[in-house]
């Protein structure tokens, strides 16, 4: 049975600055819907309000996961009923390995008593590293200390790969990625995507989406999502540009 | 008109007698003074002089801090007015503690609030001002002593107050010297910057070279609500001189205040500098250069203290070490409970030309705030051989090549100042006492 | 002075610090006057420790020397904390022989620390030796395996009151050289009182494969409140020395006051871990430095964790040239505890270098001091000095204080000073959060993170021991 992410007439503001203004969204595992929208329109503000940090304010509407609120719960909660964030500018933890990491995230979801398989954690963690063509020797570093920005973001995917969350935001993925980089983030993407995973990509290009092929296109507009289609409107806003929505959006 | 040459001989010439003809030379002046003056002398005398248990003074050569057979005279020597190479002519002219010459203001400034004058002046016309500023912070730095002997002592200074949103673009130029043997002289300056207005004013420190001195100055600079103050001391007392300097800055909301102190006088030359940010948005620059060289000691102790959240501190010390000479540096930050988001920072880097110099330095840091970024660092060593070698390999004589990279250290400071002016003066006064 | 007061009841023990609630989970004495020296110092209680240990006179005049120079030295409070004053010497009580330990039973040992020992997974043997249940833990097997293994190359390794009988000829030459009894306040009272501590003599090129450990021969003595340790590693010889652990250590002593000397002679290596974690009643004031020959090496790895006042700053005189110094320093504040430590470095010779790297965590009310020294005397060449510390601040009302002091003499030597204060950051605990950590998970992660790079150099059991230990300092920080 699919899960089910929905986003209901949210509002969020950073202080007293409303952001996001009525937004509304529902996801189910197996799909990949694609945010679209220029800087500045409460995208990444979206994605961390969703996740629970700390500050942004939610000041109306609800986010549910299978229609139970995740509102009330802390962004440990959150992500342990299975939401992960692929954030635009990951935190570097000094000292802390990546190994070490992962593995701390993994014994944090299970339950009180039950300890990890070393062993096959390793054997998980080295096939997933194969999968992002990440060198073995990776793991003993700190987690994305004086990473490049390719870095990062391959270390996130790896991440998610460990975590097996069912709702995936990711924000800004491509942002600081060659073509390389790019391919190899997206294969790993693709390679997660199917029945179990839903998955949202926040981004201002279309570039992305020639690799992670999206089934639902959102554009995004001072706070809202102003138009949806499927991913031929990321094609069509590529051509016509964003001025285009803000026209489309004065007619109506 | 000496008044009291006759104490010249005596031992501890700040005797009773001594304050009470100083004292009576002031009559007249607010009743308030007059009587700060008398607990000031009577502080002095109470306090202990610094010792070897006293913290503040660690390393110091303590035992030079003998202020036996000085005398503080009010009568000013003739001496030819010389070019000090600042640009500009100085505002305010004090030799052996009296006025002797000013070049007065822009009226049209005047007009609309600006003041420079001299402090016995003020205490007629801005009375509450100076009671509200003068000497007013705590002495934390271990002079506490001196302080009363200088506030006790005081015979004029200067004082310039900018009033609310006049912003000056000529540096205020001070001139305080000491002439004649035994003299000892109480500098002064007292500066504040009201609501956004912004001022530079230079103290330049000078005395004979003949005869020894005692040089006990202080100031008050006091940056309010979005202000800017920017402060350069020239310190050039002779190299027979026993010199304390006990410098104050506050600073208020969004206000900056920029002080360099240039160091290149005096026998034993101890500076005390203490910058309170008192205000979100205060930030304290905190500069000095020192070219110590024979067998001279140069004592610097600085303290910053972030008394509100959001402010910033940003000290650079740096000393050249020539011959035998020592320097010490001890540095403080205070971090209140309060001050969360304070940055601040602390460095002093000491350059070593001589195999006989001794630099000390003691950087410290008490942060009782967890949000805050504090830095600090002290680095001691000599000229990088490899730079070294880099010049002579692009045809540079050694010593031309040292010399450039001395002041190469010292531009990292001098580049600080906005005021290009000041800054080319300022680098000559340093190319000309290397030579 | 016979053996008439043998109580059967239990007597309340004195609290020698104002202020202090012992009385959770008490200690309680037998008092025997055969094997204990009262409470109080003087001449007679000189005397009667002498006596008691059955000294050479030389001994015993050193002793006497020492309390004089004890009671002539003022605290030293100009310069640290005031809450010395809190110590009160006529309370405390100086010997207590091996026999006549204090005991309470492991029903008095309250919750929260049997808990800690649970979490700490401390052996049941163990938890009742630290809980002070047990005067003596009984590892005398494995202490004997470790002593015969290095007896078959030479190596002296036994206790030091046992060493001033056996090996007078090479205790004499070293001890006191070190660290002179007049070195401060607190080396004076331990020469004139110490009992305990460990001796060691690696011969000549002898390299110790195992580190020799205090923890093996755990005894009343050897955590004693005044003990003297002095190893001597021969030329060309290594050995590492590690003493203390992780688990909290209960004692009823409130002032620990040890003196640790170092010898090492041309090229030869000493590195000597401690891991303090005393009560949170306890004052530990210990003077610990080495002396690096030509060539020579000695590394200090100091962690502090527990007591309620530690001062402790350990150094290497760098007599020889080319000798090295380290200090890896890490110390751990909580509520209502104040780690003073720091670092000595005094160059001597040329070509000498050190190293210092302290970083401190200061949690709650909890307070972390740096003092440093480094001396760089006249024309020497070629010394250098490297030294980092970073404070990490938990909470709004810890604290930190840095206080180093640099002196160098002369144009061919190199000091470079680095610190920095910091906290945890909000973006990097949201991170971890939003991969399912909670707050103190991260927030331990985090601190770990911090002290990772120190950390590793201390052996695997420590590390495991110090890992958990600040997960359980974190889960009480936050929330």
């Amino acid at each position: 049975m699919a899960s089910s992410l929905e986003i209901k007439n949210l509002h969020v503001s950073i202080g007293d600055k409303e952001i996001v203004k009525g937004l509304s969204l529902t996801v189910k595992t197996g799909e990949v819907h694609a945010i679209m929208g220029p800087n500045g329109t409460g995208k990444s503000t979206l994605s961390k309000a969703i996740a629970g940090h700390p500050d942004y304010t939610i000041t109306s509407g609800d986010v549910l996961i299978d229609g139970k609120s995740i509102l009330g719960i802390e962004p440990d909660e959150r992500a342990r009923a299975g939401l992960f964030l692929a954030f635009q500018y990951p935190a570097e933890i000094p000292g802390v390995s990546i190994a070490n990491f992962i593995r701390a995230a993994l014994q944090a979801k299970m339950g009180e008593g039950e300890e990890l398989d070393a062993t096959a954690y390793y054997k998980k963690l080295y096939q997933k590293m194969d999968m992002l063509q990440i060198d073995r020797k990776f793991t003993s570093r700190a987690v994305n200390d004086g990473f490049s920005g390719g870095e990062k973001k391959r270390c996130e995917i790896l991440q998610m790969a460990m975590l097996e969350p069912r709702f995936a935001m990711m924000d800004e993925t491509d942002s600081g990625l060659d073509i390389d980089a790019l391919r190899i983030v997206s294969d790993g993407v693709n390679q997660l995507k199917g029945d179990a995973l839903g998955v949202i990509m926040i981004t201002h290009y279309q570039r992305l989406l020639n690799y992670i092929v999206p089934d639902h296109v959102h554009v995004m507009w001072d706070g809202r999502i102003v138009k949806s289609g499927d991913k031929s409107l990321a094609l069509e806003l590529e051509a016509k540009g964003y001025e285009w929505v803000k026209k489309e959006l004065i007619k109506a | 008109m000496s008044t009291s040459t006759n104490l010249v001989t005596s031992v501890g010439a700040f005797s009773a007698e001594a304050f009470a003809l100083a004292l009576e030379s002031h009559k007249g002046l607010p009743s308030w003074w007059l009587e700060r003056k008398e607990a000031a002398y009577k502080q002095f005398t109470s306090l202990a002089y610094p010792s070897a248990t006293d913290e503040s003074w660690r390393f110091s050569t303590r035992s030079g801090f003998k202020l036996d057979g000085f005398l503080a005279t009010n009568s000013p020597a003739t001496t030819a007015a010389k070019d000090i190479g600042l640009p500009g002519k100085p505002a305010l002219t004090f030799v052996n503690n009296s006025l002797t010459e000013s070049n007065p203001v822009d009226q049209a400034l005047t007009q609309k609030g600006l003041v420079v004058s001299t402090l016995k002046q003020a205490l007629k016309t801005h009375s509450e001002v100076l009671k509200a500023h003068f000497m007013a912070q705590d002495q934390r730095l271990g002079s506490a002593k001196f302080a009363a002997l200088h506030t006790a002592f005081i015979n004029d200074g200067a004082f310039i107050y900018v009033p609310k949103g006049m912003e000056l673009k000529t540096p205020i130029t001070i001139v305080h010297s000491a002439s004649g043997a035994n003299t000892a002289v109480f500098p002064h300056t007292l500066v504040i910057t009201e609501e956004n207005a912004q001022v530079s004013v230079i103290d330049y420190f000078v005395s004979d070279s003949t005869s020894a001195h005692f040089c006990c100055g202080a100031n008050d600079l006091y940056a309010g609500h979005g202000s800017k103050l920017n402060y350069v001391g020239l310190q050039n007392w002779s190299t027979l001189d026993l010199c304390l300097q006990m410098n104050s800055t506050v600073v208020k909301r969004d206000a900056r205040a920029q002080s360099l102190n240039l160091h290149l006088g005096g026998h034993q030359a101890r500076h005390e500098s203490l910058s309170q940010l008192q205000a979100p948005g205060a930030f304290s620059e905190m500069l000095a250069l020192t070219i110590a060289s024979g067998e001279r000691e140069f004592d610097q102790r600085t303290l910053q203290i972030h008394q509100a959240p959001n402010t910033k501190s940003d000290l650079l010390y740096k000393n050249v070490l020539q011959d035998k000479a020592r320097t010490i540096f001890s540095g403080l930050i205070v971090v209140d409970q309060d001050a969360q988001k304070t940055d601040a920072y602390q460095s002093n880097r000491n350059l070593m030309l001589s195999d006989s110099a001794e630099a000390n330095s003691l950087p410290g840091l008490e942060i009782q705030a967890n949000d805050v970024r504090c830095t600090h660092g002290a680095t001691t060593s000599r000229v990088d051989p490899e730079e070294l070698f880099y010049l002579q390999a692009r045809c540079i004589p050694e010593a031309k090549a040292h010399e450039l990279l001395v002041f190469g250290f010292f531009e990292e400071v001098l580049n600080r100042l906005e005021d290009d002016e000041l800054h080319a003066a300022l680098r000559t006064i340093i190319q000309s006492n290397f030579n | 002075m016979a053996d008439t007061t043998l109580t059967s009841e239990p007597v309340q023990s004195d609290n020698p610090v104002t202020g202090i609630d012992q009385s959770a989970g008490n200690f309680s004495y037998k008092v025997d006057y055969e094997f204990d020296a009262g409470t109080g110092l003087s001449e007679k209680t000189v005397e009667y420790i002498s006596a008691a240990k059955k000294e050479d006179p030389w001994i015993r005049e050193f002793r006497l020397k020492a309390l004089k120079v004890f009671e002539s030295k003022p605290m030293p409070t100009h310069w640290a904390t005031k809450d010395l004053e809190a110590i009160d010497f006529s309370k405390i009580r100086y010997y207590l022989s091996s026999g006549q330990k204090p005991k309470r039973t492991w029903d008095e040992v309250p919750d929260d620390i049997k808990r800690t020992f649970e979490r700490l997974g401390i052996p049941e043997q163990e938890r009742k030796f630290l809980a002070g249940v047990e005067a003596q833990f009984d590892s005398e097997a494995a202490y004997s395996n470790v002593k015969e293994a290095v007896s078959k190359q030479g190596v002296i390794f036994m206790n030091s009151g046992e060493a001033l009988k056996e090996h007078p000829e090479i205790f004499k030459k070293w001890f006191g050289k070190v660290i002179p009894t007049g070195d401060n306040k607190f080396s004076a009272l331990n020469s004139a009182v110490f009992s305990g501590g460990s001796f060691i003599y690696v011969p000549k090129g002898v390299k110790v494969s195992h580190p020799l450990q205090a923890y093996f021969r755990i005894n009343a003595e050897n955590f004693g409140q005044f003990e003297r340790t002095l190893i001597i590693a021969d030329e060309g010889s290594e050995v590492t020395y590690m003493e203390g652990c992780t688990a909290p250590k209960f004692s009823t002593s409130t002032l620990h006051s040890a003196v640790v000397e170092l010898v090492a002679l041309k090229g030869a290596k000493i590195q000597y871990i401690t891991v303090q974690n005393w009560a949170a009643n306890v004052f530990n004031l210990v003077t610990k430095r080495g002396v690096a020959h030509e060539e020579a090496e000695i590394k200090w790895i100091d962690c502090n964790i527990g007591s309620r006042l530690t001062m402790k700053y350990p150094g290497v005189i760098l007599k020889g040239r080319k000798a090295r110094g380290e200090v890896i320093s890490i110390a751990l504040a909580n509520d209502g505890q104040h780690q003073d430590t720091g670092a000595k470095m005094v160059h001597a010779a040329d070509e000498t270098t050190s190293n210092i790297i302290a970083k401190s965590i200061s949690v709650g009310h909890g307070r972390s001091t740096y003092r440093g020294m480094v001396h760089m005397p006249k024309h020497l060449k070629g010394c250098k000095n490297n030294t980092e510390c970073d404070a990490l601040l938990i909470n709004t009302n810890s604290r930190t204080d840095t206080y180093p002091s640099i002196t160098v003499r002369g144009a061919e030597n190199k000091v470079q000073h680095e610190a920095s204060v910091s906290k945890v950051s909000e973006e990097q605990i949201f991170y971890m959060r939003q991969r399912g950590l909670t707050e103190a998970q991260a927030m331990s992660l985090s601190v770990n993170g911090f002290i990772n790079d120190l950390a590793r150099q201390f052996p695997m059991e420590y590390s495991v021991e110090l890992k958990r230990l600040i997960d359980l300092e974190m889960e009480g920080s936050v929330g």
